[in-house]
């Protein structure tokens, strides 16, 4: 809260809004109303909050590639498909709707690919992956002596945007299954700005639709609808703050494991079924312009270290997020 | 203040809602067909007439005691308080076999198939190791159940079944010792009743070749193969359908023809199929001077041997030489019937429709998969079910029906390696498919062949349903093209093989004494 208090102190007093910025807000909405990423920008996983009324666009695009992968726990490469590409565009809307609760809605464009030369001439895939809404809260802000605690919860359902197909691993845009997820957050924060946040969510994965009515997975099984683990995550941070909150930077570490699932086979494309965990190291940055009022930018990378029927991954990802108060835009209008 | 109460109100609603159709998703994915024990549409009194596929010499059985006699008697109270006694578990046995076990024993070759289905990947050092049935647990594991070598084990499990419940039914018959349940009628059997003699057991008979069949096809296999047996055995005193001595009949006629089939097996070539390098480069070499094109592994690292170059060998069930039924060529590489092709081809593949993408995947039956001719068998299982066919008249349906994809899959492979035609991806600069080419030439395509060797079979079989069985080949067919792997010629004259080869075991079928 201290941040978007920030946000306030800038829009308000340092950059009042004048008729002569009307015209670039909107230039800048029409571009980034396009767009998104699950940058980190404000997401259900951080502690960032924004105030009522404010609207905040973002648009991200990521860079991922592997060429090793986990069959089971063993690590491998597969040459005759090369590095497996995934680029992502992905544009969100945050809507600080009620008091201490944000709300997302994004949907990301991705497109995947192996790179030339390889052998298994497989064609990408490309279009969008899953609409995703979720609503974070902030239940709890305490100043301490010598800092402030933070609680936070979100929840968050996504469902497929496109007809893709989830059982074309690893072209595939997605898992093609609905998902539910809640997590708890919880942030200190000292005085110094140096700050570590902790988060769990559990997710539910529902059923991807496949196009064959028969698969084997630890058995044969009749079905055109194969089963997606569900799958708990876990996230680590340490992170700063500095020049009034206008840069954040943080050194995060994710993990995810399914709850149940298969091995990917010997040889054989992965599946939406598998047993899917990984744990992953990224930094990140975000920085808000102090002369271009509700402009920021964010800048990650991630590697994956470990796995179980994971890629290893390694992803490279830059966004832009334009923030302003709807309800104050309006009445300078 | 009031609406951000309703708004959240609702939002909370909304969320229970959401929770609550996440959660009422969830729902077992089934393993097996299920489909309730039926009534069958016919006895056939006769079965033991007709004219079975393997030669052999004299199967015999003991004559059975008398349903008056003491050993009799006592084998019915046994079977009575081994009935009291079933668990609950034993219920479920009883319920998963049903009264049409080749139904199950046809499920199991599939499942077995779709696990065994992996292609070796390549060693560190860029070298392949091949499965080695000397070595069943490899790495990599034997077998690698590609199609042909599913649509042989099957072949010779269907045969086997068939085999066994010819000669089960020519003993039911002159013997003619009813069913336990129809000697006391204070035994309450768990299928619907049927008059067909049980002496020796057809469940037996089904159970032991079975197991033995698909013992040797899946080496590592054998434990959960015998349980398997031991389960349906079980299921078969505990139903009330059969007494110990009619099981242990059963399992020696099942035995015996096990013995034939797999004697059979042993000799067709099909240990000779996956060549040497040498082999596979000559056949190769022969096929550019002859044609002037060469089909090459596109894999990295290249793999050194296509798909059992010499299965086109392998001793064929009703086609006395394979060179009967071979095609002519295929349109010589810049023809302008080839750069027609390319065209379609390249169409295809620019226009990856929901329905052309559905038709590819539905029918790709590639690696982990029950393969093509396991496609075929579990089409073949369900219209068994809905026809009401006993067990000998499904062991018949599935004996033919993979006698012919067989013999179809030999032609094609002797077609695909005599030809030796590239692929798609070989030809088309930058062309890109949605299905994985496989590893083995192109002309004729499998699929085609296999399917409408199913078609014709499955035709003759259920003619109402001919219409719709070739439908279904058909777009087995064009799913190889919209998959980018297979030239249209490929699939049409695949097709027309099929439906070739698979005349001759129609033939055959119309003359064995069941129609």
């Amino acid at each position: 809260m201290i941040h978007r208090f920030k946000m306030f102190h800038w829009i308000d007093v340092l950059f009042p809004m004048e008729t002569s910025n009307v015209l670039l807000h909107r230039l800048l909405i029409v571009l980034l109303v396009f767009v998104m990423h699950a940058g980190n920008a404000q997401t259900p996983t951080d502690a960032e909050m924004m105030p009522t009324g404010d609207i905040c666009f973002f648009l991200g695009y990521d860079y991922g590639s592997f060429d090793e992968y986990w069959e089971g726990s063993k690590l491998r490469t597969n040459a005759t498909i090369a590095t497996v590409e995934r680029k992502t565009i992905m544009p969100v809307i945050a809507f600080g709707i009620f008091k201490n609760a944000n709300l997302y809605v994004g949907v990301p464009h991705v497109s995947t690919r192996s790179t030339e030369p390889n052998g298994g001439k497989f064609a990408g895939a490309e279009g969008f992956q899953d609409l995703g809404v979720s609503l974070k809260y902030q239940a709890l802000r305490k100043k301490m002596s010598g800092g402030e605690l933070m609680l936070l919860t979100s929840i968050g359902y996504s469902t497929p945007a496109s007809n893709y197909l989830a059982d074309y691993m690893p072209y595939s845009l997605g898992l093609g299954a609905p998902e539910f997820f809640l997590r708890g957050i919880i942030q200190h924060k000292w005085n110094n700005n140096l700050y570590v946040r902790t988060s769990a969510a559990h997710i539910w994965r529902g059923y991807a639709e496949t196009e064959r009515d028969y698969y084997y997975s630890n058995g044969a099984r009749y079905s055109n609808y194969m089963d997606v683990p569900n799958a708990w995550s876990f996230e680590g941070v340490i992170g700063f703050k500095a020049f009034e909150n206008a840069l954040r930077l943080e050194l995060i570490y994710t993990g995810q494991r399914s709850t149940s699932g298969d091995d990917i086979r010997a040889y054989y494309a992965p599946k939406p079924t598998n047993k899917v965990n990984f744990d992953r190291w990224g930094v990140f940055a975000q920085y808000y312009f102090k002369n271009i009022e509700g402009l920021g930018v964010i800048a990650y990378h991630n590697r994956v270290f470990d796995g179980l029927n994971a890629g290893k991954i390694n992803n490279t990802g830059v966004g832009v997020s334009y923030q302003f108060n709807f309800k104050k835009t309006s009445h300078v209008q | 203040m009031y609406n951000n109460i309703m708004n959240n109100k609702l939002l909370v609603f909304s969320i229970f809602t959401m929770i609550l159709l996440v959660m009422s998703c969830e729902k077992d994915i089934p393993h097996y067909m299920d489909f309730d024990s039926y009534s069958y549409a016919s006895a056939d009194e006769n079965g033991g007439d007709w004219t079975p596929i393997l030669t052999g010499g004299t199967i015999t059985i003991d004559v059975p005691s008398a349903p008056n006699s003491s050993e009799y008697l006592s084998e019915l109270a046994e079977m009575k308080a081994a009935m009291q006694q079933a668990t609950n578990e034993q219920k479920k046995a009883i319920e998963y076999w049903t009264n049409n076990p080749i139904v199950r024993w046809n499920e199991i070759a599939v499942e077995l198939i779709s696990k065994y289905n992996l292609i070796p990947g390549p060693n560190a050092d860029g070298t392949y190791t091949l499965p080695n049935p000397s070595n069943p647990n490899g790495p990599p594991a034997f077998p690698f159940a590609h199609p042909p070598y599913a649509i042989r084990a099957l072949a010779y499990l269907s045969v086997a079944q068939y085999d066994g419940l010819i000669l089960a039914w020519d003993f039911k018959y002159a013997y003619n010792r009813l069913a336990p349940y129809h000697n006391d009628n204070t035994i309450k059997f768990a299928y619907p009743s049927n008059n067909i003699p049980s002496y020796p057991s057809d469940g037996a008979v089904i159970a032991s070749a079975s197991r033995r069949i698909l013992s040797a096809m899946f080496p590592l296999e054998v434990e959960y193969l015998q349980q398997k047996e031991a389960e349906h055995l079980e299921s078969l005193f505990l139903s009330g359908g059969n007494v110990q001595s009619d099981i242990e009949a059963g399992k020696l006629i099942g035995n015996e023809i096990a013995t034939r089939a797999l004697s059979r097996a042993s000799t067709d070539g099909m240990s000779k199929a996956q060549t040497p390098k040498p082999v596979s480069d000559s056949i190769k070499a022969a096929a550019f001077e002859r044609f002037g094109w060469q089909w090459t592994n596109q894999e990295n690292p290249v793999r050194p041997v296509g798909l059992t170059p010499l299965y086109g060998k392998v001793r064929m069930w009703n086609v006395d030489n394979v060179e009967d039924v071979r095609p002519g060529p295929p349109p010589a590489i810049g023809s302008p019937e080839y750069l027609e092709d390319v065209r379609i081809l390249k169409d295809y593949a620019a226009n990856v429709t929901s329905e052309r993408r559905r038709v590819a995947n539905f029918w790709e039956d590639g690696l982990s998969s029950f393969t093509p001719p396991g496609h075929w068998n579990r089409i073949t299982k369900e219209y068994i079910v809905a026809y009401e066919l006993n067990p000998l008249r499904s062991a018949r349906t599935f004996a033919y029906l993979n006698m012919a994809i067989m013999d179809a899959g030999i032609s094609c492979w002797d077609t695909k390696y005599h030809y030796h035609y590239p692929r798609p991806i070989e030809m088309i600069p930058g062309f890109k498919t949605i299905l994985g080419t496989p590893n083995f030439p192109a002309y004729t395509s499998g699929h085609s062949t296999f399917s409408a060797a199913a078609a014709e079979v499955l035709s003759y079989i259920f003619p109402q349903e001919s219409n719709q069985v070739w439908k279904w080949a058909e777009e087995a067919a064009s799913s190889r093209l919209y998959g980018g792997i297979h030239w249209t010629f490929d699939a049409e004259v695949g097709l027309a093989q099929g439906k070739a080869v698979a005349e001759y075991a129609v033939n055959k079928a119309k003359l064995d004494g069941a129609d």
